[in-house]
């Protein structure tokens, strides 16, 4: 298996390699003009007859592909991924300030995709083909056909416009003032933890209630996904020969189900958790757009729609690098998980 | 031949067995025939481009469905108009990228499985660093880059979208090329290019086309995300992401706005489910092992 | 024959039917047999013949759409009667079983000390530390080399072999009265096959308990067995003692299998095949279920099926044509002797 580690390692420089060469090769494809543009950051800039050429000549516009390449990959290496115009700061601020939150909401989310998915899972592969497992397919079906933004409209449409319970955003003006005020340390930058850690519970409350919306959509939309995964990989444990030594050992259902199965059942779940970790990363571009939350998904998409180059190329990186990373992670607990990998 | 229509007759026979299966072919027979009778149910202005929606009030507010216009106004567009062309556009969407796609993918696939060594390693590292940029964040910067309009969304789609089948054509294709036939193949001196398009590809194309079926819905979705965030389809194309897209800006008075969510959304969710239960369906009857 | 000893178990009239979606599949059709204390009985068929599925209805163990019929008495208790509960205190305790592939038997993330373990606990109600002492002490017994050590292995460390030794540690770690063997050997090499065989009847001598060994391999049904069941599309074909069927084959399907078996004692031109292949569970033959490939075929056994007579004292048989079967044997005979 330390032979697996270290490849998975080696390819890691590769990859990530292989990323800067697709983003690059986006900035090359925007054309030296709308690069300018972004450079741009007054229209007084321009003012002067040859203020265009200058700024070629400054930032190397005019220099063959490779060279361009290398400097900007440099400054990346540096951690510099350019300007922000929307954000009007350096990218990689603006993303670190918008990461918290995202990652807060991701958190939070996580907990009840994941242990609702299988739960639901298990009990529709161990009821199958009955009532109870059809109703759960059936639901689950709908919310897997549910684009994202829609169900977040609607969800919104019922707990706010309706029910005035959740509303979209980030905090109330009140909990936003508190945040600001000289007493409330940010250890984490994500309000639920710090609220708690500043033992401000209101702020607790509130954080966590423009967190529902969010977490209920995605919640609906990845059960279906975690559930069908975890139900047809029970279905095909259960009809493995242990499953009938278990059975014929005299063990009860409870025991057979609990302990033999499902621990079978879940190496391919983990398989795709890691991935589903990084769409669900990826799917709040979306979730945070209809909700209103600023963090790096509502900032790709901001940054998309105002065409904001850096911005979201910016993002795309960190996205990216969040994603091999996690893949990475998890290919090797998935070692740890199956015993037969471990060897191997 | 008489032998090989049984065996279909039985799959159908089998295929039609789950009520799932019925629900999702009806669905999508429905569809169809919408997409079809477009122009009878909605004709076109004359001299206009169909996929435009006519303009039906100049003020930006929208207004509550109504017997001129069932499923009510929105940015001004008539939202059934949108809703009825808006089919087309899906099925545009899904059936072109996911073949284009699949397309590339099958060639990718055969030619690193059938090359194998370097070449294959460096396909699979190129197809490894396609799949470690987020697909939808891909989308969006791609057509960012290439400009608003629905061709771009779909080469935006593509460009991102062929990974999957690469890895599923290699895979089969070298699980295949150690199976007995095809050892017997080589044994009689057939070259590894034939045995791949005469033996192996015939036998890997079905799960491709499964996974085909069972991606369109997750395109639409995609696609449909992109002009809700505004870097799809321009404003007032027959899309149902575009309609969606315009609630977007009444999302604090969603009680004026729900028709345009409503009606497009179930569209859509309908289009997705049907080609999501088909899919499944698809799977499970030709191919069991793949659950 | 042991006619007055009482049976362990005894199964009456077992049919075992599924439904399926191609339609009704009867896989066992109405069959008889009983297991002495101490005995090995041998059930022995083609693959598809129904002789694992009588296993698995015994224990019941079988999927949802199986229908099972007729009775089994287990030490006087009707098994099919029992609540699920008391089954479960039977399964592993009286009645244990080992399976023919011991890769997949075996569940890949749990170690095969804990797989034994467990049913210790549960049966004999042991502590986790006694149970985990009686676990290495079964896979000692079972000649399993360092069990301390084997003891926290997963199934896949070990060999093909062992890990049927391992199984049969697990079966017998609560010593049960029948052990019902479902080809043990079938997926081991043929020297393995002989250990295997061999460890068996020392534990059986050693816990007296029945064995019940379902297998193809009449090979095997010669190390081990003391009466043999000949299975046949769902029913039994020929009953009787061990030594009898080998000397005495009466059905034309035993007589083909017995001459199925490659000899060396004699020069042989080529080697027998019975004719044709088992039928379609599905679409059975009108009549005697063996007409599709018997030599000795006529007219009536492709109307009605032969019941099961017994022709000598304890030997019972499916066929109309015994006599047939007999000259055309003796003929054979006269031909071996040349």
């Amino acid at each position: 298996m330390t032979a697996y580690i270290i490849r998975r390692l080696l390819l890691l420089p590769v990859i990530l390699f292989g990323i800067t060469l697709i983003i690059f090769s986006m900035i090359w494809m925007l054309g030296p003009d709308r690069l300018l543009a972004t450079y741009v950051k007054s229209p007084e800039a321009l003012k002067s007859e040859d203020a265009a050429e200058r700024l070629i000549k400054k930032y190397g516009l005019d220099e063959p592909t490779i060279v361009q390449y290398f400097k900007w990959i440099g400054n990346i290496a540096q951690g510099d991924l350019g300007y922000s115009n929307i954000a009007k700061k350096p990218v990689q601020e603006a993303i670190a300030e918008r990461i918290p939150y995202t990652l807060e909401l991701a958190m939070w989310a996580i907990i009840p995709v994941i242990a609702g998915g299988i739960w639901l899972g298990v009990i529709s592969g161990i009821h199958h083909n009955q009532p109870l497992d059809h109703g759960i397919r059936i639901v689950s079906l709908i919310g897997w056909s549910m684009p994202d933004f829609v169900f977040g409209l609607l969800v919104l449409l019922l707990f706010y416009t309706i029910l005035g319970w959740f509303p979209p955003g980030y905090l109330s003006y009140e909990s936003e003032a508190i945040l600001r005020s000289a007493e409330w340390t940010k250890y984490t930058h994500m309000a639920t933890i710090d609220s708690i850690l500043n033992l401000n519970f209101s702020v607790f409350i509130d954080a966590f209630r423009h967190l529902i919306g969010p977490i209920l959509t995605i919640s609906y939309l990845w059960w279906a996904y975690v559930l069908r995964i975890t139900r047809s990989s029970m279905l095909e444990v259960l009809k493995k020969d242990y499953i009938r030594t278990a059975r014929a050992k005299g063990l009860s259902e409870n025991v057979v189900i609990n302990k033999h199965a499902r621990k079978n059942a879940l190496i391919p779940v983990v398989t795709v958790a890691g991935g589903m970790l990084v769409s669900l990363l990826a799917g709040v571009v979306i979730v945070e757009s209809v909700f209103n939350r600023p963090g790096l998904g509502r900032f790709t998409a901001d940054a998309a729609t105002q065409l904001d180059y850096f911005s979201i190329l910016g993002s795309a990186m960190v996205f990216s690098v969040i994603l091999v990373l996690v893949n990475l992670i998890v290919d090797i607990s998935y070692a740890f998980i199956d015993p037969r990998i471990r060897l191997s | 031949m008489s032998e090989k229509r049984t065996e279909f007759r039985r799959m159908m026979r089998r295929y039609l067995k789950s009520p799932t299966n019925v629900l999702g072919t009806v669905l999508l027979i429905f569809f169809i025939i919408i997409a079809i009778l477009a122009p009878v149910i909605c004709p076109p202005q004359a001299g206009q481009d169909p996929f435009k929606i006519p303009i039906a009030t100049w003020s930006a507010a929208p207004v509550a469905p109504s017997a001129d216009h069932p499923f009510g106004i929105i940015g001004g567009r008539d939202i059934f108009y949108g809703v009825i062309w808006g089919t087309r556009s899906a099925f545009k969407i899904g059936l072109v990228v996911s073949l284009i796609s699949a397309f590339i993918g099958v060639i990718v696939g055969s030619i690193s499985s059938y090359f194998g060594g370097w070449i294959d390693e460096i396909l699979m590292r190129i197809t490894d660093i396609f799949m470690s940029i987020p697909f939808l964040v891909a989308a969006m910067i791609m057509t960012t880059i290439l400009g608003k309009g629905l061709g771009n969304v779909m080469i935006a789609l593509i460009i991102f979208g062929w990974m999957r089948v690469a890895r599923l054509i290699r895979g089969n294709i070298l699980q295949a090329k150690s199976e007995q036939y095809v050892l017997a193949a080589k044994a009689l001196g057939i070259k590894d290019g034939k045995i791949i398009i005469k033996h192996i590809l015939p036998n890997t194309i079905f799960p491709v086309l499964v996974q085909v079926s069972m991606r369109i819905g997750s395109l639409v979705i995609t696609a449909a995300a992109l002009s809700f965030l505004g870097v799809g389809a321009e404003p007032g194309y027959a899309d149902w992401g575009t309609i969606l897209s315009y609630s977007r800006n009444w999302m604090t008075e969603l009680s004026k706005s729900w028709f345009a969510i409503l009606y497009p959304g179930t569209a859509m969710v309908l289009f997705v489910l049907a080609w999501n239960l088909v899919g499944d369906g698809l799977r499970d009857t030709f191919d069991p092992k793949m659950k | 024959m042991n006619k007055d000893k009482k049976p362990l178990l005894e199964v009456k009239d077992l049919t075992t039917y599924f439904h399926t979606e191609d339609g009704l599949v009867k896989a066992v059709d109405g069959i008889s047999y009983e297991v002495f204390p101490g005995e090995t009985l041998g059930i022995v068929g083609e693959s598809g013949c129904g002789k694992s599925v009588n296993a698995l209805s015994i224990m019941r163990l079988l999927e949802s759409n199986a229908d099972v019929g007729g009775s089994i008495s287990f030490e006087g208790q009707s098994l099919p009667e029992l609540s699920e509960r008391q089954m479960r205190g039977i399964r592993g305790n009286d009645i244990a079983m080992i399976f023919q592939e011991p890769m997949t038997a075996l569940n890949p993330v749990f170690t095969v000390g804990d797989q034994i373990e467990e049913a210790v606990i549960l049966h004999q109600k042991k502590s986790r530390d006694e149970a985990h002492q009686m676990a290495i002490e079964m896979l000692r017994k079972v000649g399993i080399p360092e069990p301390t050590k084997r003891v926290d292995e997963y199934p896949h460390e070990l060999s093909g072999g062992m890990r049927q030794r391992a199984m049969i540690a697990m079966a017998l770690s609560c010593n049960p009265r029948v052990l019902i063997a479902d080809e043990p050997t079938t997926a081991l090499d043929v020297t393995i096959q002989a250990q295997i065989l061999e460890l068996m009847k020392s534990l059986q001598d050693e816990y007296g308990m029945s064995i019940v060994m379902i297998t193809h391999d009449l090979g095997v049904i010669a190390e081990v067995a003391d009466r043999v069941v000949v299975m046949y599309a769902g029913k039994v074909v020929e009953y009787t003692d061990a030594l009898t069927l080998f000397k005495n084959p009466k059905h034309p399907y035993t007589w083909g299998l017995l001459n199925a078996i490659p000899r060396l004692d004699i020069e042989q031109e080529s080697l027998y095949n019975i004719p044709g292949v088992v039928p379609d569970p599905l679409h059975f033959p009108k009549g005697c279920k063996f007409n599709t490939r018997c030599s000795f075929c006529g007219e009536k056994c492709k109307q009605e099926e032969p019941e099961l007579i017994e022709v000598e004292e304890n030997h019972f048989v499916r066929c109309f044509f015994i006599e047939k079967v007999e000259k055309e044997k003796a003929k054979t005979k006269a031909g071996e002797n040349l």
